[in-house]
């Protein structure tokens, strides 16, 4: 037995640790400096956020030793009933007065709990659990665009399908748009697994396509003396390209090799065709006001850098005035909390204070640090033997991918502005603790790699 | 599996892709791209301008003519108004109508609800004092300090000026003035302006997100103090000025008084005038639209902005020219002919200084035909055409139509006709006379100072000083001093006419004898052991009234300077609408010099006379029928 525990120990992956720790540390000294305020310089003071990230970083600690101790195996046992408590949490939230016009939190005095942050770490163990039980082969679907092959893949997959569903719908009438985005990184994770190989691809050529429809759809142009709008431009433009690779299938291919591609080309026009509508048609009905002008903004439609623009340009500005090594510790004239010209410093636009006071140097160097925790975290999945413990390190990379590409992105102006925090740096408690808890459940996972088979 | 086991390269691959372009892009964003920089500066830096004390402006004799006092700008920040707060009571209490008040405040609910707005700009301290005790009961508004001008002698009100907002061609040509400054807009005010104004201090503040400030930015390190502008000393003499101001109410006209060894200009005087304290913070504008329509033009600066046609001072300048240019001899006599002009009953005048004493209208008809006829062409078209050229360059030479460099703005010089102008202008421009069209039969007005000559009251004044320095001047001006800065040389430079000294000799034993003999025009002149030497003018003046050109009252004129030797002091007086120059410019002038040269006056009676005249309705001289 203390053999056993002797080889848990040096198989912890230090590395990991030592990553958490680094970024944990300067998260705490920025949200220090973010929110300073002279008549508590106590860096221990609950009554400000720096005391509180410190304590919650006690518990993630305290819950991380837990984790530690207890077996693998447990955890594994128990990812469905992890996932249906937190899931219950996500029904039980709606029913809370709206903080912000979102039911998201549950509060005690001044501390609350937000289930959906907690709530992606249910997702990643169900489906971890429930992905790693389905034999490879089964996933060996020719894939071809007929209704018969989507409900085949619909039926196959329920599971997975309702596993990420259900967080999905429950976050969305809170609503929380931005948890709801962070739910599509686990395709990332059925990416890995072998789902739907031009996943990625695919999603690449959508968002190009939807980026297109959003610029010109609302706009209108003059082809062959006809006012046409932009949407039909789109169309028109989608109807040439089909009928260009009509005359190159005609011209170079064998006949009968034709007749697949002809039905590739025509499904995917309509598919382009009705995918076009659908993001016009949503983009005008689902979203609301404001994350259409957050959009806008980002494609460059609107310009308002005082008004609807305001958090991004300020966010831009406090970025960019940061120069070459900063302004200094504590020296950040936009995102602080005395002069809070950049909104939310402590949380959504952390990296604004970060940006601003360390300069080029710190805000490459973090890029650079979470660019090596996702690549040592792809590394460490790689390594598994165990299926479960590989999907589940993918679904934390994929999770902490996202909200630094979302968070970051934002703040340069490469994404819209959504409201989430960056992992282990932004203030907040539920964030922290669930992302604390993804990586110390993959280190305990990884440290056991070797004493599981499957 | 192969396959598939190969997407973890991809995966990796994105991983590594993303965080390259970000910071590929914060690369942009924070070493190439200034722009977030500029941005970030304007956001969170605010910079406060401080404003200077203006400089002070004294007499030459160090009494203040120009101070700086404290007023008051009420501003207010409308959300920390209270919900119940008495608007109708607190416009009346800042003396504002309602309606104002209540368009105030929507200009400042529509800039900010946090920051800070404009409510009543400009309060004198005496009206202040009222408002004080009552401010706190209005949560929102307080008071701002601003420094402004005060005149704590109310006189010279066209001499010094008055200061109003910038107006946008200001701001365009310098980029000192930002929108709400204020500057010098005439008088002293306006020519001194950059001296006077001093130096705004620059203080750089770290605002928050809704404009408050909350630190100094680095600690002060860019910060400038503003600098009090430097005090200035005028040549006027406040006594001397505030006197003339006395002996001038109730009348229309202009009296300049010179030093002629210096061309220090010791009293301008346009009346009527007005308290310069009237032009000063908010009830500016309304004081100068009242002042705007007053009919008798108290704006109006008569002593340097106005014209007139010079009267028969202008005999002195015919005079001075004959001789010099050997046409006559100081004994020349010519008949008092009223045929061609006319004139009063007098003895014949036998030499020069008679004929100036008594004014001959006829002796400077004669005079100048002499001038401008010289016979030295037989045609005597073109005879005219050259005496009239010799006969201009020698009033130029007087400083009469030409810049005499005066520091003061806008100044109107008078009107010296040449060949040029009667050629091509006279009697219109649309039908001149032409080339050689015209002779001495055509412009001799001109001999009597009517016709188309025209001169200023401070030319005039100059010319005062010019015959008591037997043929130079300085250049007239205001500046005596200036607070670390010498004044320009210019006006330490002779200026030398055409005409020798001893041709003066004559003229000035005339004008001695204009204010000392039986049968001189200003007996009323004259003040023992002061040895005034002067000349009278009356100048005719026309006005449309009601569609019709009437002749109005002559203007009255005298010019004079005083002791005969060593001049200490030059004048020129016009009264306008007046009648004759020996009436009122005369006793006027004389005062006035006595005044300045021996700081009593002797004969009552003769102040009281001017103090009690009202000489301001325009009377119309009736047409003989």
């Amino acid at each position: 037995m203390r053999g056993k525990e002797d080889k848990i120990l040096a198989d912890i992956d230090w590395a990991l640790v030592g990553l958490y720790l680094l970024l944990v540390i300067m998260g705490i000294s920025n949200i220090y400096s973010s929110v300073y305020d002279p008549m508590k310089p106590d860096l221990f003071d609950l009554s400000t956020e720096h005391g509180k990230q410190i304590m919650w970083v006690g518990i993630a600690l305290f819950l991380g030793v837990i984790v530690m101790i207890i077996d693998g195996s447990l955890i594994r046992k128990l990812s469905f009933w992890v996932y249906g408590v937190l899931m219950l949490l996500l029904v039980a939230v709606l029913f809370t007065e709206p903080i912000n016009g979102a039911r998201s939190w549950f509060g005690w005095g001044s501390f609350g709990v937000q289930p959906s942050e907690l709530a992606k770490l249910g997702a990643c163990l169900a489906l971890s659990a429930h992905l790693s039980n389905i034999p490879i082969t089964k996933n060996k679907l020719a894939p071809s665009i007929s209704i018969s092959y989507l409900v085949q893949l619909v039926s196959s997959n329920w599971k997975t399908i309702a596993i990420l569903g259900i967080p999905c719908v429950l976050v969305l009438l809170q609503p929380d748009a931005g948890t709801f985005i962070v739910f599509t990184s686990f395709i990332l994770v059925l990416y890995r697994e072998g789902y739907a190989g031009n996943i990625l691809l695919f999603l690449l050529v959508a968002v190009i396509i939807a980026v297109i429809t959003l610029i010109v759809a609302d706009s209108s142009f003059i082809f062959l003396k006809i006012k046409m709008s932009g949407k039909f431009g789109i169309v028109l433009a989608l109807l040439i390209m089909g009928l260009v690779f009509y005359l190159l299938i005609r011209q170079f291919v064998l006949k009968r090799n034709r007749p697949p591609l002809y039905r590739a080309m025509i499904g995917s026009l309509i598919v382009s065709i009705l995918f076009v509508n659908f993001v016009e048609w949503g983009y005008s009905t689902f979203l609301d006001d404001h994350q259409k002008e957050r959009i806008d903004l980002l494609l460059g439609k609107i310009e308002d850098p005082d008004g609807k623009g305001y958090n991004i340009n300020r966010a831009k500005a406090a970025i960019g005035s940061g120069g070459f090594a900063g302004k200094g510790y504590q020296q950040a004239t936009l995102a602080n909390a005395s002069q809070k010209h950049v909104p939310m410093q402590s949380t959504d636009f952390i990296f604004c204070t970060w940006s601003e006071e360390r300069g080029f140097l710190g805000s490459a160097f973090l890029v650079i640090l979470y660019s090596i925790l996702l690549i040592k975290i792809v590394s460490v999945a790689e390594r598994q033997r165990s299926r479960y413990t590989r999907i589940f390190a993918y679904c934390v990379a994929g999770i902490f991918f996202y909200h630094f590409m979302i968070n970051v992105g934002m703040g340069i102006g490469l994404a819209p502005v959504i409201g989430i925090p960056l992992p282990l740096f932004s203030y907040g408690g539920s964030s922290v603790l669930t992302f604390s808890l993804l990586l110390f459940i993959l280190i305990k996972l990884d440290s056991e790699r070797k004493v599981v088979l499957q | 599996m192969k396959n598939i086991d190969n997407r973890k390269y991809i995966i990796a691959l994105i991983f590594i892709l993303i965080p390259l372009i970000f910071v590929i892009r914060l690369f942009f964003m924070q070493v190439v791209d200034d722009k977030w920089k500029e941005r970030a500066a304007q956001i969170s830096e605010n910079k406060v301008i401080t404003y200077p004390a203006r400089g002070i402006v004294y007499d030459r004799n160090k009494i203040k003519l120009i101070s700086n006092e404290v007023y008051y700008d009420i501003r207010v920040i409308p959300n920390q108004m209270s919900e119940d707060m008495d608007s109708f009571a607190f416009a009346k209490l800042i003396d504002i109508s309602i309606e104002d008040y209540e368009r105030q405040m929507n200009k400042a609910r529509d800039y900010s609800y946090r920051k800070s707005s404009e409510m009543v700009k400009q309060i004198p301290p005496d009206e202040f004092a009222d408002i004080a005790p009552e401010l706190y009961k209005y949560p929102g508004f307080y008071e701002v300090e601003r420094t402004l001008r005060i005149y704590p002698n109310p006189i010279a009100a066209h001499v010094l000026g008055y200061m109003s907002e910038v107006d946008s061609t200001n701001i365009k040509a310098d980029p000192y003035y930002k929108s709400g400054d204020l500057i010098g807009k005439s008088g002293i005010e306006k020519s001194y302006e950059k001296v006077l104004r001093g130096k705004k201090g620059v203080k750089y503040y770290l605002q928050d997100a809704i404009g408050v400030e909350t630190d100094r930015y680095e600690n002060g390190k860019y910060d400038t103090l503003a600098e009090q502008g430097s005090s200035i000393t005028l040549t006027i003499d406040a006594e001397l000025q505030k006197y003339g101001e006395r002996l001038m109410q109730n009348k229309r006209g202009s009296v300049v008084v010179l030093e002629p060894s210096s061309g220090e200009i010791l009293t301008m005087i346009s009346s009527p005038t007005y308290d310069p304290n009237l032009l000063v913070g908010r009830r500016l504008g309304q004081n100068y639209g009242e002042l705007m329509k007053d009919t008798t033009l108290p704006l109006q600066n008569r002593s340097a902005n106005s014209t007139y046609p010079p009267g028969s001072t202008f005999k002195l300048l015919m005079a001075l020219i004959a001789l010099q240019e050997g046409v006559i001899t100081e004994e020349a006599s010519f008949p008092c002919t009223k045929s061609l002009v006319g004139c009063h009953n007098h003895p014949t005048a036998r030499g020069v200084s008679d004929g100036v004493k008594m004014s001959c209208n006829p002796y400077f008809y004669y005079l100048t035909r002499k001038i401008i006829q010289q016979g030295k062409h037989k045609s005597h078209f073109v005879d005219a055409a050259e005496g009239l050229d010799i006969w201009a360059k020698y009033l130029k030479s007087f400083g009469l139509g030409v810049d005499l460099k005066t520091d003061f703005p806008a100044i109107r010089y008078g009107f010296v006709p040449n060949t040029n102008f009667y050629d091509n202008e006279f009697p219109s421009k649309s039908n001149p006379y032409g080339k050689y069209g015209w002779a001495y039969s055509t412009i001799y007005s001109n001999s009597i100072g009517q016709g188309e000559v025209l001169v200023s009251p401070l030319e005039m004044a100059n010319i005062a000083a010019i015959m008591a320095n037997r043929g130079h001047f300085y250049y007239p001006h205001f500046i005596k001093e200036i607070e670390g800065q010498d004044i320009p040389d210019i006006y330490t430079i002779k200026q030398k006419t055409m005409v020798e000294p001893e041709n003066f000799e004559p003229v000035i034993d005339g004008m001695w004898r204009v204010v000392h003999e039986p049968g001189g025009t200003a007996r009323r002149a004259r003040v023992d052991s002061l040895n005034i030497c002067g000349k009278t003018g009356t100048a005719e003046n026309f006005k449309i009234i009601n569609g019709k050109r009437e002749q109005l009252v002559d203007h009255s004129i005298f010019i004079a300077f005083a002791p005969k030797d060593d001049p200490k002091i030059a004048v020129s007086v016009y009264i306008e609408n007046s009648g004759f120059g020996g009436t009122w410019a005369a006793p006027i002038a004389s005062l006035l010099i006595e005044k300045y040269l021996t700081g009593a006056i002797a004969d009552t009676n003769k102040e009281n006379r001017i103090l009690e005249a009202d000489l301001m309705p325009i009377k119309v001289v009736p047409k003989k029928k």
